[in-house]
């Protein structure tokens, strides 16, 4: 399986799978093996990826809600990963404030360190309530040598508060899915086990890669408290500096986002012995398993039972009708990571097939799951750009498409039904009761009147007063 | 008299402004079938495309050079030839616009040459690939606009232009506005029964309409052929002294087309310097149907004048936007009271000084500004409304202020690209959207088309107002 629109990027072809008669795997170059994933993009492919601060910024570190979020470098980095993704708290500091040092030409010939080190200074005497000052690097500054890491300890001494800087300058890796890495590892290493509390730990667990997107949180943690737990840490989302700081004492890691948050599990597994479970919470299959093997860690098998009982009542009648009318819908998901292979199984509660899977920075572990959960005929594709994705709505018609915010409006304007799974079109989607929500966006979307309306009533474009190319992106509708 | 202040802090917390590639890419948006080509990290082209669907809610397409730890080591020019081929073979654009980032300028990349030497080696694609310094670091979102413009005057018109020889147009140089505005000034041109050559035109391609099959290229833009004949033009209107400005500036100097730089027509006055301006160069009159609508928006200030007169306004955004604001701003009887921008333009603060004495206002003009200044001086200082993009919303939010939305970008609110605060209808427009912000906000004290003033005293056990609860205002 070749995308027409790829014909002349013959790398593409390893990024393409098809799951074919037997449940085998074909690559688009004919060879029966796994995608290629995680590697450099091709340049001027048209790539939806982003960058390593992005993915520090904007996904892990950014949600921390007493922190200020100081970026170290030119303005552009901070005004545009301020305040757009909804990664809500009980507070609303880090969704309010950006800041950033600013750097301008002369501090790039000259060096940032000076200027970061006021920026701290500054910032802090402006906020006195903030925890800590978070400080992320970019491109510029990164290339001009600032050491960061010096700067970050000065500041530590005079300032009295934690500094935490994050090694994430834009080029670093192939996406943003290094920028998660760099997160990790620098809470772990600054922040997490500072400080050392008084009490009982023994029923308490960490949720390690949720990042309460539209509160997100609020579907499942009274879950794990009705059945006896503490939630120490959520990292990240809702969550403090202080909590990071004693995320070392709880007794499980509840791992839900697996690429961008077990880094963190391993490097508590390896240094406080913290087990880990992996977990899906989205969907009711999964989001009752996630409940029954956090509680056998516990022995509270029991408990778990009582509440997953008593959730699946409240939601199934709703699931039922959704479920009624959707069934059979073909379904294009695609997402940063794991959220693909998270949703195949919702969205087969919800009687549809998932059609075509495909990621943003997936790696090979992240295919593997999308691969086993994917029927006969399913495609696979790792990092689709533009035309490639205008090339699957318009040659496989999905009758519906889950992706971002970027890609909603070339869904739009193919005609296509649209569910924003990155930062949820309603929300908030995860839990029980969220998946009612996303069952409603998903039958809204797909039923909406003006499908109708559009494909009745439109047209084609007036011929323009100047010349014109030929059809979308090199191939032909319907081929 | 107004008064300079210049903010010093190292530390800019919440800007106003984002940086010079998006400028660039929004600019290459308005020539049909062009595509942009970002050199850098994947970061830079993806946070802006994000940034602009969020505002024009349409798709968005830049190209990346994707460059990484390693091309960053070895310097980016294979990436950039790649990439250049890449979007040749696949998109079949109709022009390239390569823009820089802090990463390509930082290890010294360099782009003109790398282009020199793909058009050497691929002597059949004969497109025009441009290239345009765009670092963050150097001003923000307008130098990277600006900077298009003067490469496009500087490379791409008719260089063999015999004596006298026109094409009978005007350029004009909308700058950094809305969809909206460029469809509002379009009109004024048309009444004016003349042509315009537009530097350039994104009006439709990011405001576009639902068609079956998708167009190849959204429609709409200025034509690579037009742009090469915009040498031949009567002569050209900038509408923004910081973006465009030198632009007409070379088109004068290199082409002999005068140029003619002028203050943003929002307002009165202003709309009146711009038709005027179409006038001077032509022999044309200002037709019935804009001398109409003239009346129409000083119909709309009488109106309402008791409602706005002596209200304290905020302002921030880019100095092209607040320059032309200003005006509209005090024909309204209203203070502009604090002008906040992120340049740092010191002969841009010293003529809204003179602008404000002109107009019979008083500001305080705040320089390399940004939005926690701004909360500080509003908290020190309490104005009835603040006026400028989405990011103004935390102010709004945190003072019970309402925020006249404007500028870029916005985010949280629907069609605000579509809407004009240009020329007579766009200022018309202007006037009653302020006019209902006042009204809503004091929603309980509105009785039919009045408003009741409180905090008077009286010998009356009589409520002065019947909370009705639909009110949120202050009083």
């Amino acid at each position: 399986m070749e995308l027409k629109s790829s014909a002349t990027l013959p790398e593409r072809a390893l990024h393409i799978a098809l799951k074919v008669e037997g449940g085998k795997c074909q690559r688009g170059d004919g060879a029966g093996c796994a995608i290629s994933s995680n590697s450099a993009t091709t340049p001027g492919d048209m790539t939806e990826r982003g960058c390593t601060y992005a993915g520090c910024r904007g996904v892990v570190g950014g949600p921390v809600k007493d922190a200020i979020q100081l970026t170290h470098g030119p303005i552009g980095c901070a005004f545009f990963s301020w305040g757009y993704r909804p990664h809500l708290a009980d507070t609303d500091f880090h969704m309010k404030y950006t800041f950033v040092s600013d750097m301008n030409e002369t501090n790039i010939v000259f060096g940032g360190e000076k200027k970061l080190l006021q920026s701290i200074i500054e910032a802090s005497r402006e906020f006195p309530e903030a925890k800590a000052v978070f400080v992320y690097n970019t491109c510029s500054t990164a290339l001009i040598g600032d050491d960061g890491r010096d700067v970050a300890k000065q500041a530590e001494a005079i300032i009295g508060k934690s500094v935490v800087f994050f090694e994430c300058e834009g080029f670093k890796g192939v996406s943003q899915s290094a920028g998660h890495h760099v997160g990790n590892e620098t809470i772990f290493r600054q922040l997490v086990g500072s400080v050392e509390p008084e009490g009982d730990f023994s029923r308490t667990i960490n949720i390690v890669g949720d990042y309460n997107i539209k509160n997100d949180i609020r579907t499942f943690e009274h879950l794990f408290e009705a059945i006896g737990l503490r939630i120490v840490t959520r990292f990240t989302g809702n969550v403090g500096v202080d909590d990071l700081k004693i995320m070392h004492k709880a007794a499980l890691n509840v791992v839900h986002c697996q690429r961008s948050a077990t880094y963190i599990a391993d490097m508590m597994k390896e240094k406080y012995g913290t087990p880990y479970i992996n977990v899906t919470l989205w969907g009711m299959k999964h989001m009752a398993q996630a409940l029954r093997d956090t509680a056998a860690v516990f022995g509270l098998e029991a408990e778990a039972e009582v509440v997953i009982e008593r959730e699946l009542a409240k939601i199934k009648p709703k699931i039922d009708y959704f479920r009624q009318r959707l069934t059979g819908k073909k379904v294009f998901i695609y997402q940063g990571g794991p959220r693909t292979w998270h949703w195949i199984e919702l969205l087969r509660e919800l009687g549809m097939e998932t059609q075509t899977a495909a990621t943003t920075f997936g790696h090979e572990d992240d295919y593997e799951k999308i691969f086993e959960q994917l029927d006969e005929g399913g495609m696979m594709i790792d990092n689709p750009n533009v035309p490639e994705i205008e090339e699957i709505l318009t040659r496989r018609r999905p009758d519906l498409f889950i992706s971002g915010n970027k890609e909603k409006y070339l869904a739009y304007k193919l005609g296509v039904p649209f569910v924003n799974g990155h930062t949820y079109d309603t929300g908030p989607y995860a839990g029980f009761v969220g998946m009612v929500n996303f069952a409603r966006d998903i039958d809204k979307a797909i039923h909406a009147p003006i499908w109708q309306t559009l494909h009745k009533k439109a047209r084609p474009a007036p011929v323009a007063h100047h010349s014109s190319h030929g059809f979308a992106h090199g191939f032909e509708e319907g081929e | 008299m107004s008064c300079i202040t210049t903010q010093e802090r190292a530390v800019a917390i919440n800007p106003t402004r984002s940086c010079a590639p998006i400028g660039a890419m929004l600019a290459n948006y308005g020539i049909h079938g062009a595509i942009t080509i970002n050199h850098g990290s994947q970061g830079c082209a993806t946070y802006p495309r994000h940034q602009m669907a969020r505002h024009f809610r349409e798709p968005v397409e830049v190209a990346s050079t994707s460059l990484t730890e390693k091309t960053t080591v070895y310097g980016g020019k294979g990436n950039l030839l790649e990439a250049i081929k890449n979007i040749v073979d696949r998109f079949h654009p109709t022009m390239i616009m390569v823009c820089s980032t802090c990463l390509s300028e930082t290890i010294g990349d360099d782009i003109p040459g790398t282009i020199d030497e793909f058009q050497e080696k691929n002597p059949d694609i004969t497109i025009p690939i441009l290239s345009v310094k765009t670092p963050s670091y150097i001003g923000n979102h307008t130098t990277g606009f600006d900077n298009f413009l003067r490469e496009i005057a500087n490379s791409l018109p008719d260089k063999r232009k015999k004596k006298g020889e026109t094409n009978g147009k005007i350029n004009i140089i909308p700058g950094w506005v809305n969809p909206g505005d460029i469809r509002e000034l379009k009109h004024i041109v048309r009444e004016m029964g003349l042509h315009g050559l537009w530097l350039t035109d994104y009006s439709e391609t990011l405001d576009g309409g639902y068609y079956e099959p998708r167009p190849h290229f959204a429609r709409g833009g200025t034509t690579v052929e037009e742009l090469r004949s915009s040498s031949k033009s009567l002569a050209t209107v900038a509408i923004q002294r910081y973006i465009g400005g030198e632009a007409a500036h070379i088109y004068e100097r290199r082409y002999g087309v005068p140029a003619h730089v002028l203050t943003m027509p929002i307002g009165l006055a202003n709309t009146d310097a711009f038709v005027d301006t179409l006038t001077e160069i032509t022999d044309h009159q200002v037709p019935e149907v804009l001398s109409v609508e003239r009346a129409r928006l000083l119909d709309a200030l009488v109106d309402t004048h008791m409602f706005t007169s002596g209200l304290r306004v905020a302002l921030f955004g880019d100095p092209d936007t607040l320059e032309g604001l200003v005006g509209l701003i005090a024909e309204m009887g209203m203070v502009p009271a604090f002008v906040l921008t992120a340049s740092e333009s010191k002969p841009w603060a010293e003529r809204m000084v003179e602008l404000t004495q002109e107009l019979g206002v008083e500001s305080e003009i705040i320089l390399k500004g940004d939005l926690h200044e701004l909360h500080m001086r509003i908290k020190a200082n309490p104005v009835d409304l603040l006026i400028g993009h989405s990011k103004g919303k935390f102010i709004s939010d945190a003072e019970k202020i309402p925020l006249i939305r404007m500028g870029f970008p916005v985010e949280d609110r629907f069609g605000y690209h579509r809407r004009s605060i240009v020329g007579y209808n766009g200022a018309t427009a202007l006037v009653d959207e302020i006019t209902n912000v006042v009204f809503e906000r004091r929603a309980s004290g509105v009785v039919s088309n009045t408003l009741i003033e409180l905090g008077v005293e009286g010998p009356t056990s009589i409520p002065l107002i019947y909370k009705n609860g639909n009110g949120n205002g202050k009083n």
